[in-house]
């Protein structure tokens, strides 16, 4: 266990944390882990943009998968910023067509759905790539908020 | 043409059937990364660790699939269930 027991007693960096929230891996970089940050940055970035490209932005959606949004908000504005897309453009239509889906209530009038909805697995992969990314940003955050600034720490150097 | 048609983020690149498994190996790397560069007190040799860490886990889930591919193909026939 290579853990730094001594961050426990660290105060708590709520700037880097909201940092790291609005852009993954800033949290680091802001307290002078810039390698660390980077590599929390690739990390994260990667998983969600993978995830995005293999599913579709359709694979973010908060109102038809609420659960699923709450862990890839973790991810920050990004996550809002593939909802906004997927409301805008592949809900409303700008994008692909819109075709009636069979309804779940036979009295109800058919739901329009878009032509670029995914519905295979690649759907699944891609929400579980972005609410992974989401949840490992939320670890990130958690290690800006107690990591102990670059420079006031021996055991730092090389880090930065 | 498919291919030229395709716009990346929006429509999905789509899973090769029966291999989507196969996607959990970036998926285990990207979870990786992210967890080595929080965890380890010192980041020399990043890359290193990160390979060993998505090896060990790769090879950790998939012992534990067999372990089940096992218990259900041939453990619980044994039983002659129904």
């Amino acid at each position: 266990m290579s853990y730094d027991y001594d961050q426990l007693d660290e105060p708590l960096h709520w700037g880097a944390a909201v940092l790291g929230w609005i852009c993954p891996g800033m949290g680091q970089i802001m307290t002078g882990h810039r390698r660390r940050g980077f590599f929390s940055m690739i990390g994260i970035f990667g998983l969600f943009l993978s995830g995005v490209l293999i599913g579709g932005v359709d694979c973010v959606d908060r109102s038809e998968d609420p659960l699923w949004f709450y862990a890839q908000a973790g991810t920050g504005p990004i996550a809002f910023a593939a909802d906004w897309a997927n409301a805008g453009l592949l809900k409303s239509g700008k994008v692909g067509e819109l075709v009636e889906s069979p309804p779940s209530n036979p009295r109800m009038a058919p739901p329009l759905m878009s032509t670029f909805k995914t519905i295979t697995v690649a759907s699944e992969v891609g929400t579980l790539y972005c609410a992974l990314a989401g949840l490992m940003n939320i670890v990130v955050i958690f290690d800006a908020l107690k990591r102990r600034p670059a420079g006031l720490n021996e055991s730092t150097r090389g880090d930065a | 043409m498919t291919i030229i048609a395709w716009i990346p983020f929006l429509q999905p690149a789509g899973v090769p059937e029966n291999y989507w498994w196969v996607l959990m190996f970036p998926l285990v790397f990207g979870i990786s990364i992210a967890y080595r560069a929080t965890h380890d007190h010192s980041i020399d040799h990043f890359w290193y660790r990160v390979s060993l860490f998505t090896a060990k886990s790769i090879l950790a889930m998939g012992s534990l699939a067999l372990v089940l591919y096992l218990f259900v193909y041939w453990i619980i026939p044994i039983f002659h269930v129904g």
